[in-house]
């Protein structure tokens, strides 16, 4: 296999970040979601995964400048007038105190440098408890509150080798059986993990062995079904291994389906309708586009790359 | 192009009947196995029949080491040549068309009786690609030759796949991914043979569940059969 270019790889993000710029105003809620507060934890995650997106491009040192004034610019609107400075986060913490929700958001904020107080006394009192560890999740969300308690300055409340351990992943199971879900069940371990990328030294050996061995085929098959959502985190997934494939073949499909204004479909073609609604669709994608960008152009750069 | 289609879809039943009895005989509830009681017409849909299958019409006969069937006339010789006859690879026969047609001339000779008269000389057929295909395609081939993993024949083939059993386990999953349950029965094949087979394919639960999905299909059911029957390295 032939690894992409290191030009390909950039390109990807670089127009991914020109897009979210671009629509950054649909980051946003609604009078109803705020008059109701129906919803708001959901508007709210891509702002999460916006933060932990800007954190990976400052991280790796890939980011041109002007991705890096786009990326303050960004983060600054989604700080400042969607959170409010934070206060937002510190009233949901207020209304639902075990919510494991508002530290998912804030980590990836507070690393980039942004505070608030208040929300992280609220943060530790809930902490503070035995209902926070008793919380019922999935592994693989658990492994990311661990991240994202370790990312605020706190000690993990947990063993993130144990919780790795009750994963799918970390179970090693047939790997014919990977269906939809459990890829992005796999896809979120190697994330929280491997705390988005920034460590893949965190990945055992021998998972790292297993992903190296089965995600080649996890790989092709969606991107023949043209799942670009699901292909982009698993191509994150490719740049977090000891020695990733960075597939060319792959890479250029993945490319391809990205629309001239930056913007990555879910899967198969771009949809029509109102700029907010397409916002919605596909800010996800997007921000993953933006994310294996970073990750495979850095590793392009640095990394032993697999024969 | 009706007589055509006719004749395709009367070719894949004489395959799948052939297939389903070879499959019964290395269940070992087919009684005593004989190709030739399996091709009620001996026409040239029977021949192409065994064209299609290769080694594995004579699969059973590999169960106790390749035991002797009768004499030089026996009616299974004599098919198999009229096989071999009728459809020799053409000069811009492809590399699995050329090894499928040597597979089932080394089956003749491993596994029918000598007779008075030679074989055919089993053509040479090229292997650059066992080393070079990119993973699907390699996968794609290696499964069109899943024959060839009865023991004893072509041991070069199964040694290069043997190299590469991890790009035969990629296609594996992909197979299943895709539901390609013929494709992913014939790699099952070949990767029960390896020493090398990774723990973590979890191959003897994914071939039950790929006889299992196919819903009977008889050619998925022979792989599966072969693959019970003739597992491990040693050749």
């Amino acid at each position: 296999m032939t690894a992409a270019s290191p030009a390909v790889l950039h390109r990807v993000g670089d127009q991914a970040l020109a897009w979210l710029d671009a629509h950054r105003e649909y980051f946003r809620l609604t009078d109803e979601d705020r008059a109701t507060g129906r919803g708001i934890v959901e508007r709210l995650k891509p702002v999460g995964e916006l933060a932990v997106n800007m954190r990976v491009l400052a991280r790796e040192g890939v980011a041109g400048s002007r991705q890096h004034d786009i990326s303050v610019r960004l983060l600054d609107h989604v700080w400042r007038d969607l959170l409010d400075g934070g206060n937002l986060l510190a009233e949901l913490q207020r209304q639902e105190p075990l919510s494991p929700v508002p530290l998912e958001i804030y980590a990836g904020l507070y690393e980039l440098g942004h505070r608030h107080p208040g929300l992280e006394s609220a943060i530790d009192l809930a902490r503070g408890t035995a209902s926070w560890q008793a919380l019922e999740m999935v592994p693989n969300r658990r492994l990311g509150l661990l991240n994202a308690e370790r990312m605020i300055g706190r000690v993990p409340g947990g063993d993130p080798g144990k919780v790795l351990a009750a994963t799918w992943l970390g179970r090693m199971p047939e790997p014919w059986t990977v269906q939809l879900h459990i890829a992005y069940d796999i896809t979120h371990t190697v994330f929280h993990l491997t705390d988005w990328g920034a460590a893949p030294d965190r990945i055992p050996p021998r998972v790292a062995d297993y992903l190296a061995r089965y995600l080649p085929a996890w790989t092709a098959d969606w991107a023949e079904l043209e799942h670009w959502d699901l292909l982009g985190e698993l191509l994150v997934v490719d740049a977090c291994l000891p020695r990733p494939v960075l597939d060319a073949g792959m890479w250029e499909l993945y490319a391809a389906a990205q629309a001239p204004d930056g913007a990555m479909p879910v899967q198969g073609a771009m949809p029509a309708g109102e700029r907010a609604e397409v916002f919605d669709q596909v800010h996800h994608p997007t921000l993953v586009a933006a994310f294996a960008s970073a990750m495979a152009t850095s590793r392009a750069l640095s990394a032993d790359l697999a024969a | 192009m009706a007589g055509q289609a006719q004749e395709n879809s009367s070719l894949s039943t004489v395959v799948a009947d052939v297939a389903g009895g070879v499959a019964l005989a290395l269940d070992g509830e087919g009684g005593s196995y004989a190709l030739s009681a399996l091709l009620a017409q001996r026409d040239t849909v029977a021949l192409a029949a065994i064209r299609v299958l290769g080694a594995d019409v004579l699969a059973p006969y590999a169960l106790n080491g390749g035991a002797v069937r009768g004499g030089s006339d026996a009616p299974d010789s004599q098919v198999v040549r009229r096989a071999l006859a009728a459809y020799p690879p053409g000069a811009d026969a492809s590399d699995v068309s050329l090894w499928s047609y040597r597979g089932l001339v080394e089956a003749s000779r491993a596994f029918l009786p000598p007779g008075g008269e030679d074989w055919p000389v089993e053509p040479q057929a090229g292997d650059t690609w066992v080393r070079t295909d990119p993973w699907p395609k390699l996968a794609h081939r290696a499964s069109q030759l899943a024959a060839l993993s009865l023991p004893g024949l072509a041991p070069g083939l199964a040694a290069g796949l043997a190299a590469r059993t991890d790009d035969l386990a990629r296609g594996f999953v992909r197979a299943v991914r895709r539901r390609d349950w013929l494709q992913a029965a014939g790699l099952g094949r070949w990767l029960v043979r390896m020493p090398d087979v990774p723990d973590t394919l979890g191959l003897e639960a994914g071939l039950v569940f790929v006889h299992r999905m196919s819903g009977g299909d008889p050619r998925v059911s022979l792989h599966a059969s072969a693959a019970r029957c003739f597992p491990g390295g040693s050749r």
